[in-house]
């Protein structure tokens, strides 16, 4: 039975992983008939992947409701919510426009999803501020740099900023974009590609290792 | 003295909400009228490169953000979406965000009334079906994108369409520009520029924008345009201003809020210690 | 058959969106952003409700997208068709679900391993080429003999501190050595890129953040119009009315703790 549960499982991890690896180098019809058909077919496995998310969201709703935990009346507004969507959709056939016309999908999409969606991530523009007051403190020579990075950023991004550089340090024939423009070009690139590269090794030693089936863990316990 | 400034610092953080919402609300109301001006470098290049392609080229836009990044990427789509028809190219639409397709659909519906209204859908533009599975879709955009992209999103087969003439893969465009809030940009950049020496943009949220700079250096990245601002520089160089522009000066007062609360803090901390 | 039919048109005709739906639609949106950002004044029911709302409508939303471009057309049309071969990658794919009933959740590993091994052995060689020797080359990019001897002295100058701060964040990302003498200092310096980065990118949150809150003011601008009754200030009329009612009913009952 090890040998279906988990032998099979490793080799398929391999045999795939070599051979899409192999491919890359060896550029001929066989590999690239391979590679369109592994494209395909992990195409489709992806779109159940989905399932995953979906089974798991409800599972741990149906069971807040089902043992009546604190708040479990707000659970229920999450197959709501599903319903909200999924029921206009399956009568406008999945289109959000027909035509010139906005179906209910697309109406449930503007009115519904949008609001939501954009209002979760606009909230933290609130906590940025605060943060900034509360948290932001210049008590380094680190910090400093951070801080003077950050203030040219968020001034020179917008025109009002812009006009206070040019009403200030106007005279010195440089712009404020003029500065962003060689941050963002010389002393960021330089950082950011010092991580990029450390990002890249760590990527590469666990691509390998899953290939080779030293790393397991994502296929959960014996 | 002391005493009161130590509460100044531990301020209900509710009183620096309302203020933020004053500052950002206020000019929505009344707009500051600011101009725009100092447009980046790198959205420039990404202008002046689709300025540079010859008539009838095809340009990939892979519209792969959702309606929580829509303020600053969707008037980036939109102006893109502009400069491209009326430069009379030609442009496939694409996303692999699942969230998207209704902000496309409102780019389809915006085509033919104020965008281009003279282009034709199937002629000069066509509109592909989410695809999930980004990695899978990039490395065959580069082989045959018929082989996934066989049907447009509504279910018309798109091989013998107009639009799609001499377009097979990636190679036969002349542009690919990927709009995203996520590392989709990353992966374009990994599994379809590099691979296939395929010219690439973006245009990405003001929080990843500083992570491309190492691709706009060695040239990865033909240009890119960055967050509510990007949006609106670009819409400044194509002459028409819409959400970018308005937004970008709504964002004044606010910026230069962050920059005050984080001064005054500071010097109170060093009042406070000197003191 | 019949009966079917026309009662399904009948709940169709439900869906029809009219003008009079998209007035409402100003309501339900102005109604829903409030709500979500009724809790930056304190927790509540309205916010909770709404949150939960939003957890369900982004997985409809997902599950639609799926339905109707991926599961329909890649392989319930296929399979109509005759092309059995697309069963694999289905069977692969739903062998994933497997994973929530513990006594055969083994299947889902054929799923898993074909996912890892196909990613992995794509990533390799793409990593390799674009994030490892592509930096490497932009780096040096600059000293070529080339572009030396076009006597660019700015670009050269920015390619050497280039060049210069990114080898001193190898230093402060490199720990097989001790950081002492030489090592320390460059990784030291290598902090001070790090900060002007993180510095960079905490000024482009701040105006990506803002930019997002934009769009929901702009919106409740617009539903603030007449022609939506005046949807945002009813609705935030009301909050503001249900918080100053629950502060009575809290403070005459003598208890309730705020949330900040």
């Amino acid at each position: 039975m090890i040998f279906i549960k988990k032998h099979i499982p490793l080799f398929i991890c391999f045999f795939v992983g070599v051979l899409t690896l192999g491919s890359y180098y060896v550029p001929n019809a066989t590999s690239e008939n391979y590679i369109e058909m592994m494209n395909k077919w992990e195409n489709i496995v992806a779109g159940f992947a989905f399932l995953l998310g979906l089974m798991s969201l409800f599972y741990s709703h149906f069971h807040k409701i089902s043992r009546k935990a604190p708040g479990w009346g707000y659970s229920l507004f999450v197959y709501v919510g599903f319903l909200l969507v999924v029921i206009p959709a399956i009568v406008s056939n999945g289109q959000p426009m027909k035509g010139p016309d906005m179906t209910s999908l697309g109406w449930i999409y503007r009115f519904v999803f949008t609001s939501l969606s954009g209002t979760m991530f606009a909230v933290l523009a609130f906590y940025i501020v605060s943060t900034a007051y509360r948290a932001f403190r210049i008590k380094s020579p680190q910090a400093f740099v951070l801080f003077a990075a950050a203030f040219m950023v968020i001034l020179g991004r917008v025109p009002l900023g812009q006009m206070m550089w040019d009403g200030v340090l106007g005279w010195t024939g440089y712009q404020v974009t003029d500065v962003i423009e060689w941050l963002m070009s010389v002393p960021v690139v330089a950082g950011r590609r010092g991580i990029m590269i450390g990002i890249a090794i760590g990527g590469i030693v666990t691509a390998l290792k899953i290939i080779f089936g030293i790393e397991r863990q994502y296929m959960g316990k014996d | 003295m002391k005493n009161a400034l130590e509460k100044f610092l531990k301020i209900d953080r509710r009183l620096i909400f309302l203020a933020l919402t004053v500052l950002l609300f206020a000019p929505i109301v009344r707009p500051l009228g600011l101009p725009n001006k100092n447009l980046g470098k790198d959205v420039v290049n990404t202008y002046n490169y689709i300025e540079a392609l010859p008539e009838r080229s095809f340009v990939m836009l892979s519209l792969d953000y959702d309606p929580a990044t829509r303020p600053e990427l969707h008037p980036q789509a939109v102006a893109l979406v502009k400069h491209a028809l009326r430069r009379n190219l030609r442009v496939g639409i694409f996303t692999l965000n699942a969230g998207a397709t209704g902000m496309i659909e409102d780019i389809a519906a915006r085509i033919p009334k104020d965008i281009a209204p003279d282009k034709v859908y199937g002629r000069d533009y066509v509109i592909m079906p989410f695809q999930p599975n980004p990695v899978a879709v990039m490395t065959q955009l580069g082989i045959n994108l018929y082989e996934i992209y066989d049907k447009d999103r509504n279910g018309n087969p798109t091989r013998d369409m107009e639009v799609m003439k001499g377009v097979k893969s990636v190679k036969d465009m002349g542009l690919g520009i990927c709009i995203t809030g996520t590392a989709m940009l990353d992966y374009y950049v990994a599994y379809v520029a590099d691979k296939y020496k395929f010219p690439m943009a973006g245009g990405v949220t003001a929080v990843s924008q500083p992570g491309y700079g190492p691709y706009l250096q060695t040239g990865q990245l033909k240009g890119l345009i960055g967050g509510m601002k990007g949006a609106a520089d670009y819409e400044t160089l194509i002459n028409d201003l819409e959400k970018g522009t308005s937004g970008i000066d709504a964002l004044s007062l606010a910026h230069v809020l962050v920059i005050v609360l984080i001064l005054t803090s500071n010097i109170i901390m060093l009042v406070l210690k000197y003191l | 058959m019949e009966f079917l039919g026309n009662t399904w048109n009948a709940f169709a005709a439900i869906f029809t969106v009219t003008p009079g739906w998209m007035t409402f639609g100003g309501w339900v949106a102005a109604g829903l952003t409030i709500c979500l950002f009724s809790f930056l004044y304190k927790d509540n029911p309205f916010f909770k409700v709404a949150e939960h709302l939003y957890l369900g409508a982004g997985m409809g939303w997902l599950f639609q997208v799926y339905l109707f471009q991926t599961w329909k057309p890649k392989v319930f049309l296929p399979l109509m068709e005759g092309q059995y071969s697309v069963l694999i990658p289905a069977l692969l794919g739903l062998s994933l679900v497997t994973q929530f009933f513990p006594r055969i959740s083994w299947v889902s590993r054929y799923g898993f391993t074909f996912i890892m091994g196909y990613g992995s052995g794509l990533v390799i060689p793409l990593t390799i080429s674009t994030d490892f020797l592509k930096q490497i080359g932009g780096t040096i990019a600059p000293f070529m003999v080339s572009e030396i001897n076009s006597g660019n002295i700015i670009s050269l100058l920015n390619g050497t501190f280039v060049a210069f701060g990114f080898i001193c964040v190898l230093f402060y990302f490199f720990f097989s050595v001790e950081h002492k003498g030489a090592v320390k200092k460059a990784s030291n310096i290598g902090i001070y890129f790090l900060m002007l980065y993180f510095g960079a990118a905490f000024g482009n949150t701040v105006m990506g953040r803002f930019s997002l809150l934009y769009g929901r003011f702009d919106d409740l601008y617009k539903y603030s119009a007449p022609e939506y009754f005046y949807a945002t200030h009813v609705v935030l009329g009301l909050l503001v009315a249900y918080f100053i009612l629950d502060k009575l009913v809290l403070s005459r009952r003598g208890g309730g703790q705020e949330a900040h």
